[in-house]
């Protein structure tokens, strides 16, 4: 879906989420602008409360923002139709949530097809391509079971395999770790290390040090707004 | 299109999914829409199979086969007058009018009561008085022995032509002819016996008794005048109203009414009877139908209270979708097509419903017992059926496909 070169394939400009709440207005972003370019792998840390959900959902085009443009891939997100979005979260973007979101009497495999069932194209070839990512998070076992039969990090996975399914360019990670034991964790994380050498753009929302720091950017939010933007010392690609 | 189609067959799997996982609800769901269906077919069904049935029977007995009867309005009966029909009329008309070559009088024997005797046993009966023509006009034929002959009429003989129910309830031999009877003291030898007819409108057709007209008139002697019933049937091709306006012409002449005056007599016809039957049943048919409109809406109001709350309930899972790239067309066909086969759904079990009950219903009527469900209510049926599920499905489909994909995830 998205053109190919280093350029920005996100970029925000002076983004503000407001909400209105019984007569008081509470501002969860306040006029960030931020670019992030083809395969970095970011984090974005800060306290509870400082707008770092809220601003997932805007990368994800599940929310729109106050005020404030939201180019993806040089496209204003304002002027899509919501037909159009619908088309980015499934194409563009693969958004892996905390509280993983997965249906309950689905089985797995039914959990990673459902992106690809609002896409045109052969049952079997879905099921070809659930199986593929069920693979890559290592879950060929655990097709046919329900959510429910599976611990934490298994169903963390089932999410990640469902994000990947649709091979996007970005993929979204909100507190992936969040609910997950540190060794859990740390097999999560290699994935999204293979994912992000795979040529795919990350972005987690964490509130773990640790998560931080394996990640080559670090944006720190506070009371919504950016309150530092650090490149770790590791390696970035080149642009 | 491609998209159109695709989200149509993909909604409807998942429209599948979501009303066999909800099996009992959705069960509960269509109860409005199988009690509606289920009614309407079992009305037009019961009501279809009645008129046909008496239809059958109405033509049967002639449907061309018209009655000329006395009538006496309501503001001459205040006044004390009856008025009658007499041989002498029947004689005239039968010289004078054109076009009808059938046509006989019946005469109720008054003086001879209704009371039958044959043996030991007795019976009640109705006793026409008539002559030879008319089995041609009413289409009876003997099933042993013969009708009424000229001569009997000519000779005032004592015979009588029998009835099945008669014979039957006067434990005759199985040929009664030759057998005697006892009407009011009076002996008359069996001629014939009828061919079975059977009911109509739950009447016995077969139990009468039918004697010549001269022999029924002279034991009618002078205590009644004569009032005669007049029927014939206008020949093949002719005009009836041309036939009837000439008999008034010719009635009213010889009853010497003048400008004014209403008529002494009335015609009847078996279409009239049929018309006015099926004018009741048309007015059963709607009301039941307005009964059974109102069980649709209560019905379809069912549907889209559990369409909305089947939305509530899953607008987590709708805003996953949406989040996982669900267009809202993709969402608005799923809830739509959900809704339209749980009424759907209501709608065939109900017809099995209404089909049954039918037959069951039929099994207790005259007639042959037969089901006759038309096209047409079936086609009506669905179609309420359908209107009602898109109709009730449309709201809670639309609001489903414009939930905002974050605050539905935020739904708990």
């Amino acid at each position: 879906m998205f053109s190919p070169s280093n350029e920005s394939v996100i970029e925000l400009h002076n983004i503000t989420k407001d909400y209105q709440m019984a007569e008081q207005s509470f501002c969860a972003l306040d006029d960030i602008s931020l670019t992030i370019k083809r395969n970095e792998y970011v984090a974005i840390t800060g306290p509870s409360g400082s707008g770092k959900s809220t601003l997932m959902n805007v990368l994800g085009c599940l929310d729109n923002p106050s005020a404030g443009h939201y180019y993806l891939d040089q496209q204003d997100v304002a002027s899509l139709t919501e037909a159009e979005l619908a088309k980015i979260r499934n194409y563009g973007v693969g958004f892996i949530f905390q509280s993983f979101n997965l249906l309950p009497r689905s089985s797995v495999l039914n959990n990673v097809m459902q992106p690809l069932i609002y896409r045109i194209m052969a049952n079997k070839t879905r099921k070809e391509m659930a199986l593929n990512a069920l693979a890559r998070v290592g879950l060929s076992d655990k097709v046919n079971s329900l959510p429910n039969q599976l611990s934490g990090g298994q169903r963390q996975r089932v999410a990640i395999a469902r994000a990947l399914v649709t091979n996007p360019a970005i993929i979204l990670g909100d507190e992936p770790t969040g609910n997950l034991d540190s060794k859990t964790s740390g097999d999560i994380m290699k994935l999204f290390d293979e994912l992000h050498q795979q040529g795919h753009t990350i972005i987690l929302v964490t509130h773990e040090a640790e998560i931080a720091q394996h990640c080559q950017r670090v944006i720190r939010l506070v009371d919504g707004k950016i309150e530092s933007d650090i490149i770790n010392s590791k390696e970035l690609p080149d642009g | 299109m491609g998209n159109t189609l695709h989200a149509l067959i993909q909604g409807t799997k998942a429209a599948m999914q979501a009303i066999t996982a909800h099996g009992m609800r959705s069960a509960l769901t269509t109860l409005g829409i199988i009690i509606g269906v289920g009614a309407v077919i079992t009305v037009v069904a019961i009501m279809e199979s009645l008129s046909a049935t008496i239809t059958d029977q109405l033509d049967d007995l002639g449907s061309d086969m018209v009655t000329l009867q006395a009538h006496t309005n309501p503001e001459q009966e205040m006044l004390g007058l009856s008025n009658k029909l007499s041989y002498d009329d029947f004689l005239m008309l039968k010289a004078k009018t054109n076009n009808v070559s059938d046509m006989t009088a019946t005469m109720r024997a008054f003086s001879l009561g209704t009371s039958v005797q044959y043996g030991r046993s007795n019976t009640q009966t109705q006793i026409i008085g008539t002559d030879s023509s008319y089995q041609r006009v009413i289409n009876i034929y003997p099933e042993l022995g013969r009708f009424l002959s000229e001569s009997d009429d000519l000779r005032r003989r004592r015979v009588a032509f029998i009835g099945s129910t008669v014979a039957e309830k006067l434990n005759m031999p199985s040929n009664p002819t030759g057998e005697f009877i006892n009407l009011s003291g009076d002996w008359f030898r069996v001629i014939g016996l009828a061919e079975k007819r059977g009911k109509l409108f739950g009447f016995d057709q077969d139990n009468y008794i039918i004697a010549p007209f001269s022999t029924i008139r002279s034991l009618n002697g002078s205590q009644v005048t004569d009032n005669i019933d007049i029927m014939f049937t206008p020949n093949k091709g002719s005009n009836l109203d041309t036939i009837k306006a000439q008999m008034r012409q010719i009635l009213r002449q010889k009853h010497k009414l003048s400008g004014d005056d209403v008529d002494h007599f009335k015609f009847v016809t078996a279409e009239k009877i049929k018309k006015q039957f099926s004018e009741i049943t048309t007015a059963v048919t709607l009301v039941a139908g307005g009964v059974v409109g109102i069980s649709l809406l209560v019905g379809g109001i069912g549907i889209m209270n559990i369409m909305l709350v089947s939305v509530t309930e899953r607008t987590k899972e709708i805003g996953i979708a949406k989040a996982l790239g669900a267009t809202p067309q993709f969402i608005l066909f799923q809830f739509l097509v959900e809704a339209l086969i749980l009424s759907l759904l209501g709608g065939i079990i109900g017809l099995a419903l209404g089909y049954g009950l039918a037959a069951m219903v039929a099994m207790f009527m005259p007639g042959d017992g037969g089901v006759m469900v038309p096209m047409w209510a079936v086609a009506l049926s669905f179609g309420f059926t359908t209107a009602i599920g898109v109709i009730f499905g449309l709201a809670p489909a639309i609001k489903a496909s414009k939930l905002n994909p974050v605050d539905a995830l935020r739904y708990e």
